[in-house]
């Protein structure tokens, strides 16, 4: 009887579901599977000793062991996902299992039952085709040391490079002259920049804006600024330092007539950390760590590596001006 | 100092050590220095001295010690309360009322305030009573304590202080003081005998803040904390006998640094700065090494100490075991040009540390030989270090500036012996200064005179060889060691000090040769010789008769008798001839070795041995002469102007290897613009084996041969091609190679070489458009990025070579500069001179040296017209707390705008920043640049020459620079350079009853002397029953601070003050003295318990002027003390009280005379019974001196 109520709904479904007249292939698995579970209600009813069931109860149970195995199926995605798989292995399912507050240990002896009743699988729907994406060149086979369950590369037009190639300024003349004009450049910027939001002295009483002149400031410690290297030569003298004298050194080593040993006692004076602060009794907040750079050659499509940190010392000497004058109205 | 009667420093020459008489009756031999406060904000000091002495003569009853600028508190000898006399003369020179304004009338009144106090002769500003207790001691020659309590308020002379304006503690402020000033100034920092003959044991404590350091001469034996803590206390000792005027201190926050060669040695500097430091000295040991090898001698002090600090007097200063530096002559791996100049700075003080501290001088006379040998010395260790090329063109720089000094500005004397008559064989060469005394020299002459020096010891030298001379120092050291470590008993101390006639006789037992003709001429002598010669070859002969004339008329010449040497290269080889000049003998016939000839492809040897080709077709066919040298080892200190035709120049220049011939070639080529010439200086510039200096000088006079030549001038402009040759690229010649200056020889070619080039003009007279484009695109080309050493020094010239580039501004009716109506090309210049400065201000170079240079320019700019001339910009750079160098390039220019625009409110503007600087060494330039580039001269007429003017300088070196002898003198220079000896002409004339006055005194007085002042005063000493005439016109007294002051109207007043002093130095003490030692007299009645307060009166400085009022409140103790004293005088324990009532009338006397001053404020008064106190006072009474009573606080007595 239930097996008749249960066929009954299973064909009722499926009248239904034809009676949709759906010819999508989704849709047919769906009622396929739909009917299968109904199949498997209404022999676990059986087996309950239930010899009839009202079609709302067996929908009722059928939904709900859907949405029980569906939450299985997800919580296992999930768990494997988590363990960065795609496929869930069996570990995966007993997880979610517990986790469900099922109790995993029952299992084998249910499903050794001896009253169970073994249904036929349901028809093998053809699954939908996924059309291939389309593919260039051939995928790199993976590697020994990556297990072959590890996905496939993806393919090589997602990671090969073509470079492409313009051609590269080398003639010195237009290196010199392109640094030269950048650094001018660069240097007539900035201290127009000063000049213009300082205060400043003109050579002519009649035009104070050609030719400014950066007030001249008197410091609290004069030798400091003039004696100690600043941060830019102390950074040249690392690399100069590092690198071997260039192409255009005269080898011919000329008798010295200054002591031949300035040479030698060269050295390298680390200023302490603390210069940039102690000279203005308020820190710097802007004191940047200059990053040494190993730029060897002047190149037309990088600004000379020295500006920067010109550029550097500038803001910084800047941020420790504005410090002063707040600091000044403040005190 | 002639003083008249009796002078007990004469009567005891006999017991003085052998060898040595010291001028004072008792002998130093140990002194304690004890600071215990020193207070940077107030900028003050307290401490005491403890002097131990021993009496040499039995009559012993006055102590004259050096002080200045100190407030003394108290002193106390064994324990005893001591009167004691305060007066330094050359606190005002002449006083101020005088109208005279004669630079003659000032220089013998200041010579003679100088010698009043000058310890050399026994005197001193500190007068010391000893206690009439103590006689009896002293008789038996018996040790005395003198213990001495005294403060400096604000110095403005000796001790330094350096104070930065910002927030934090002062160690953090990197605040710091030490002791400085010129030849013997120590007396400004604390009492002492402040004579370099005069030697003693030391004992140095300094107390100091915790976190500073005192750095002082000889070991540091401990360090004491203080109970709180807070402070610390540097115990120093000096165990060898050393001179106060070698003792030396520097206090500051400084890092500390124990060279890491020698562990005896130790460096100091400021914060901050430590990697410098330890650059800068990484090389101070091969000096040690090297001074000690050749003189054979250990250095004498168990430490060494340099300290290096800002705001220096002079950049080295060598003092006992310690020398101070300025800190500006640190400097970091990077920078070339500095190095070398520090290196010597340190070798010239490590010498100075034997021959000038460990050995000093007996006298002023001998000061020669200690600045003779320290530069000597100096000059092997140049020639060891930088090779003798850098030595030998050293030499001739040296020569060249002495001779150059010499005939501009009189002779240099080296060996001044001060005795009757002798004067007036030599006389002085220098009207407006007195070389008597090193307190009254120029500054210039100064320097002058050592330069000197080692050029006449460089001259011995060659007479001996340097084996003997080396021998004479080390004997003077070892004698010297030998000495200092033996016992003040033994009385061996004195040959420590040296001694002309020491040294001459050491160098003739050494050598066995006689060198008196050779010290006769230049060290007893001033005055260098000047040689002209010229030559003609006699072909038939085969001789060159050579024509050595003289010039020893001018001024600064003298007449040279005795050998000469002459190298003449031939074309067989190079002859020395010595020739004897001789007085009449003008042509002397020297053989050729070599017949004229043709070339006949045989090499030529040279001097040096070395045999060269040369193309011989430029020379003379009929002549086998080469070139000819007059005295090419510079054995005379002479100038020499030698004929030759050009090509011998040429010769000499490409093929003498002496870099001074070469040199000496290069300056007269100047005189021969041709091709040939242009050729040679060309060939020389390329020829990378000739050195470098030599290359440099032919740079810039192959700029003016080819402005000279530039009608026929062909190809590029001189020097361009060989620049592009040598630094540009191969490919593109118009840039620069990146910097590179590993060769220093080239890097200093290519620094020099646009500078000269620079000066090319074309034949309008202008900068070649070409040469300015080329160093336009130097600059702008220049590339620092991977250059091991800074490139500040070489922009600095391209900036220069920019000024230089620069001409006169075409200027259309007189129109004012703007910017529309700039010149092009100026405002290229312009624009670079801006960026670089504002750079500057970005990132700063290596002694502002840029800024420096950037300043020069824009004045440059100015003085052609193309610039507004305007003085603002400089005078902002020139601000106290800009960098030391560019305030004193920027001084210059505000000097020579001054100049150019004869600008009264920027001379005003000068004159204070030299009253007002707090930098002693900008005040000092300041005068010393208006000296060199004068608003006007004596010569010259000038709006800016007035009246006020006259009387702001009279005062700024009459009494406004007491504190700085360097500076009085500089002073007393400008004056001289701007009215001369006599009266300036811008004062009004004298008035006419004056002027018969004056006539009829010519004959009685000093015809040097014309004062209007003077006349009445040496009326009044003639004829002393006139005087009450002449008050009517005596200057009155106007300022307050005049009662402060001493009776110095005259010379001869300063005179007979000092004779005046002497006399009333003599025992018995007379009661009239007694009144004159309040104190004394007192502490015998009153023992103990006012001594705390009687401190003050006697204190209460009388000589100090600018002493902080204390108010009159303070003022009123010390009158009734003293009045108190004078009336409890007779009362006294003085057993030899003559007669009392002789006293009281002199009492009387006194009263009645204080209350006449005080009514009339007339100085006349005590002028006159000073004489009558000199004419009466002869006997056992002597008469008390107006003057003497007065500066020891008699104008209380009047109340």
């Amino acid at each position: 009887m239930a097996d008749a109520a249960a066929t009954a709904g299973a064909a009722g479904s499926g009248t239904r579901s034809g009676s949709k007249q759906s010819t999508n292939p989704a849709d047919n698995y769906h009622l396929a599977r739909r009917r299968t579970l109904q199949v498997v209600v209404s022999s676990l009813l059986t087996e309950a000793g239930f010899e009839s069931a009202e079609k709302a109860s067996v929908e009722t149970l059928t939904e709900m062991l859907q949405s029980y195995i569906s939450e299985i199926g997800r919580s296992a995605k999930s768990y494997c996902e988590h363990t960065a798989r795609t496929q869930p292995t069996l570990s995966d399912i007993v997880v979610t299992l517990v986790e469900m507050g099922f109790n995993v240990d029952t299992l084998p002896a249910y499903a050794k039952r001896s009253q169970r009743m073994v249904i036929t699988a349901p028809p093998v729907t053809n699954q939908p085709v996924t059309p291939k994406a389309l593919t260039a060149g051939q995928n790199r086979p993976h590697p020994p040391h990556i297990p072959s369950h590890f996905p496939e590369f993806p393919d090589p037009h997602t990671y090969i490079k073509t470079p492409t190639y313009r051609e590269p300024v080398s003639d010195y003349q237009v290196l010199r002259e392109k640094a030269a004009s950048q650094r001018r450049d660069v240097e007539r910027a900035l201290t127009r920049f000063m000049a213009k939001t300082g205060e400043t002295q003109s050579l002519f009483k009649d035009d104070v804006s050609t030719f400014p002149l950066i007030a001249a400031r008197p410091f609290t410690i004069p030798y400091l600024t003039a004696l100690l290297p600043s941060e830019l030569e102390m950074q040249q003298m690392e690399e100069t330092d590092s690198s071997e004298q260039d192409e255009q050194t005269d080898t011919e080593n000329l008798p010295l007539h200054i002591s031949p040993n300035v040479a030698h006692l060269l050295f390298h004076p680390r200023l302490s950390p603390r210069r940039k602060s102690s000279t203005s009794a308020c820190g710097s907040p802007l004191s940047y760590p200059v990053i040494p750079s190993k730029q060897q050659s002047p190149s037309p499509d990088d600004t000379d590596p020295s500006l920067h940190s010109l550029i550097r010392q500038i803001l910084s000497y800047y941020a420790q001006a504005l410090n002063q004058t707040l600091g000044c109205s403040r005190g | 100092m002639p003083p008249t009667g009796s002078d007990p420093a004469r009567m005891n020459r006999k017991k003085g050590d052998k060898g040595f008489e010291s001028p004072r009756p008792y002998k130093l031999t140990h002194q304690v220095v004890c600071i215990n406060n020193i207070n940077f904000q107030r900028k003050s000091v307290v401490g005491f001295v403890e002097l131990t002495i021993f009496p040499t003569v039995a009559n012993l009853n006055r102590i004259k010690l050096n002080s200045k600028q100190c407030r003394i508190y108290r002193v106390r000898i064994n324990d005893l309360e001591a009167a004691f006399i305060y007066n330094d003369p050359t606190l005002e020179v002449c006083h101020s009322e005088s109208k005279q304004r004669n630079l003659n009338y000032f220089s013998n009144a200041y010579a003679a305030a100088v010698s009043a106090v000058d310890p050399d002769a026994g005197n001193g500003e500190l007068c010391i009573k000893v206690p009439s207790e103590l006689w009896k001691h002293v008789d038996e020659l018996k040790v005395l304590k003198i213990h001495i309590n005294f403060s400096l308020d604000q110095p403005k002379g000796g001790l330094h202080f350096v104070v930065p304006s910002v927030e934090g503690s002062m160690a953090e402020r990197g605040a710091h003081v030490f002791s400085c000033g010129y030849q013997n100034s120590t007396r400004f920092w604390f009492p002492c005998v402040d004579s370099y003959s005069e030697l003693c044991t030391w004992k140095l404590e300094f107390t100091v803040d915790a976190a500073m350091v005192a750095v002082s001469n000889g070991d540091l034996v401990e360090t004491v904390y203080t109970h709180d803590m807070r402070k610390k206390t540097f115990h120093y000792m000096l165990t060898i006998p050393t001179s106060a005027s070698n003792i030396s201190l520097a206090i500051g926050p400084f890092e500390i640094l124990v060279d890491p060669y020698m562990h005896e040695v130790t460096h100091f500097c400021l914060p901050q700065l430590l990697p410098l430091l330890k650059h800068t000295t990484s090389y101070l040991h091969e000096v040690f090494e090297f001074y000690e090898e050749i003189l054979t001698c250990r250095y004498p002090y168990s430490c060494f100490k340099t300290v290096f600090i800002d705001e220096a007097y002079v950049e080295v200063a060598a003092y006992a075991s310690m020398s101070i530096f300025s800190t500006n002559l640190l400097h970091s791996a990077m920078i070339i040009d500095e190095t070398p100049l520090t290196r010597r700075c340190l070798a010239q003080s490590l010498a100075q540390q034997f021959f000038g501290c460990f050995i000093s001088r007996m006298s002023w006379s001998d000061e020669w030989v200690l600045k003779g040998i320290s530069g000597y010395i100096y000059g092997l260790w140049m020639k060891k270090t930088f090779g003798v090329n850098e030595y030998r063109h050293w030499i001739k720089e040296e020569l060249d500036k002495i001779v150059a000094y010499e005939l501009k500005t009189g002779g240099v004397l080296l060996h001044p012996i001060f005795g009757g008559g002798k004067e007036k064989d030599n006389p002085a060469p220098h009207p407006h200064f007195s070389i008597k005394h090193p307190h009254t020299l120029s500054w210039e002459y100064y320097t002058m005179f050592q330069c000197k020096a080692h050029l006449v010891m460089r001259l011995i030298e060659n007479r001996i060889s340097m084996e003997f001379m080396l021998q004479v120092f080390n004997k003077l050291l070892s004698l010297a060691s030998t000495a200092s470590s033996q016992k003040f008993q033994s009385h061996m101390w004195s040959q420590m000090l040296v001694s002309t006639s020491g040294f001459l006789k050491s160098i003739s037992n050494v050598s066995g040769k006689d060198i008196q003709p050779l010290i006769k001429q230049w060290v007893d002598q001033s005055g260098v010789v000047k040689f002209y010669g010229s030559f003609a070859f006699n072909r038939k002969r085969n001789v060159l008769e050579l024509e050595i004339k003289q010039d020893y008329t001018s001024p600064g010449t003298q007449k040279y008798v005795g050998p000469l040497k002459v190298t003449v290269q031939e074309l067989d080889g190079s002859f020395n001839h010595t020739l004897q000049i001789e007085e009449n003998s003008l042509k002397h016939d020297i053989p050729c070795h070599s017949k004229s000839r043709r070339n006949k492809k045989k090499k030529i040897p040279l001097m040096n041995g070395e045999e060269v080709d040369m193309d011989l077709s430029a020379m003379d066919a009929d002549s086998p002469l080469l070139w000819i040298r007059i005295d090419p080892d510079m054995a005379v200190l002479r100038k020499v102007d030698s004929e030759q035709a050009d090509f011998m120049w040429q010769y000499q220049l490409r093929y003498e290897r002496d870099v001074v011939a070469q040199q000496e070639a290069i300056s007269a080529l100047e005189r021969f613009p041709t091709p040939a010439s242009r050729l040679a200086l060309t060939d020389v510039l390329e020829q990378e084996q000739c050195f470098y200096r030599v290359r440099m000088a032919a740079c810039f006079c192959l700029a003016k041969i080819a402005n000279s030549m530039v009608s026929t001038w062909t190809g590029p402009p001189a020097m361009k091609s060989l620049f592009t040759r040598m630094f540009c690229c191969k490919t593109c010649p118009n840039i620069v190679k990146t910097n590179n200056f590993m060769s220093f020889q080239s890097y200093f070619l290519q620094k020099t070489m646009p500078v000269a080039m620079a000066l090319l003009r074309d034949v309008h007279n202008l900068c070649p458009k070409e040469v300015l484009t080329f160093i336009l695109d130097l600059i702008k080309y220049n590339d620092n990025r991977k250059n091991k050493f800074s490139d500040n020094y070489y922009r600095a010239e391209m900036i220069d070579a920019l000024a230089n580039s620069v001409t006169p501004a075409v200027s259309v009716n007189n129109e004012v500069r703007t910017l529309d109506n700039l010149n092009p090309d100026v405002r290229l210049i312009l624009e670079e001179i801006t960026r670089f400065l504002n750079m500057e201000k970005l990132l700063p170079s290596y002694r502002h040296t840029i800024t420096v240079s950037c300043l020069r320019a824009i004045r440059v700019l100015q003085k052609n017209g193309h610039v507004p001339s305007d003085p603002s910009l400089f005078k902002s750079y020139a601000e106290y707390g800009h960098f030391v160098d560019i305030r004193i390039a920027a001084l210059e220019a505000v000097v020579d705008y001054t100049k150019v625009d004869r600008s009264y409110e920027e001379l005003q503007w000068l004159l204070t920043m030299v009253q007002n600087d707090p930098v002693p060494y900008v005040r000092h330039k300041i005068l010393n640049m208006l000296t060199k580039n004068p608003p006007f001269t004596k010569s010259m007429e000038s709006p800016l020459c007035n009246e006020a003017l006259v009387d702001q300088l009279w005062k700024l070196m009459n009494s406004g620079t007491s504190h700085d002898w360097r500076l009085r003198c500089g002073a007393v220079d400008l004056y001289f350079t701007l009215f001369g000896l006599s009266r300036p002409s811008c004062l009004p004339l004298p008035e006419l009853g004056l002027v018969l006055n004056l006539k009829e005194k010519k004959a009685v007085l000093n015809p040097t002397i014309i004062p209007e002042a003077i006349a009445g005063n040496q009326e009044a000493a003639v004829n002393p029953s006139s005087h009450t005439q002449l008050v009517g016109f005596q200057n009155p007294f106007s300022s307050s601070q005049d009662e402060e002051e001493i009776d110095m109207d005259t010379v001869h007043d300063s005179q007979a003050f000092i004779s005046h002093h002497l006399n009333m130095l003599e025992r018995p003490s007379t009661p009239g003295l007694s009144k004159y030692r309040p104190a004394n007299s007192r502490s015998a009645l009153i023992p103990q318990h006012s001594a705390g307060c009687d401190g003050t009166p006697t204190t209460k400085p009388q000589w100090n002027m600018e002493l902080p009022r204390k108010g009159t409140g303070k003022e009123q103790p010390p009158l009734e003390m003293s009045v108190h004293a004078a009336a409890a005088a007779p009362l006294s324990v003085f057993g030899k009280e003559p007669a009392s009532s002789k006293h009281s009338e002199h009492h009387h006397h006194h009263h009645h005379e204080h209350k006449k001053k005080k009514k009339k404020h007339k100085h006349k008064h005590k002028h006159k019974h000073r004489r009558d106190g000199r004419e009466r006072g002869r006997g056992p009474l002597a008469f008390p001196s107006p003057a003497g009573g007065r500066s020891a606080r008699s104008p209380s007595l009047s109340d």
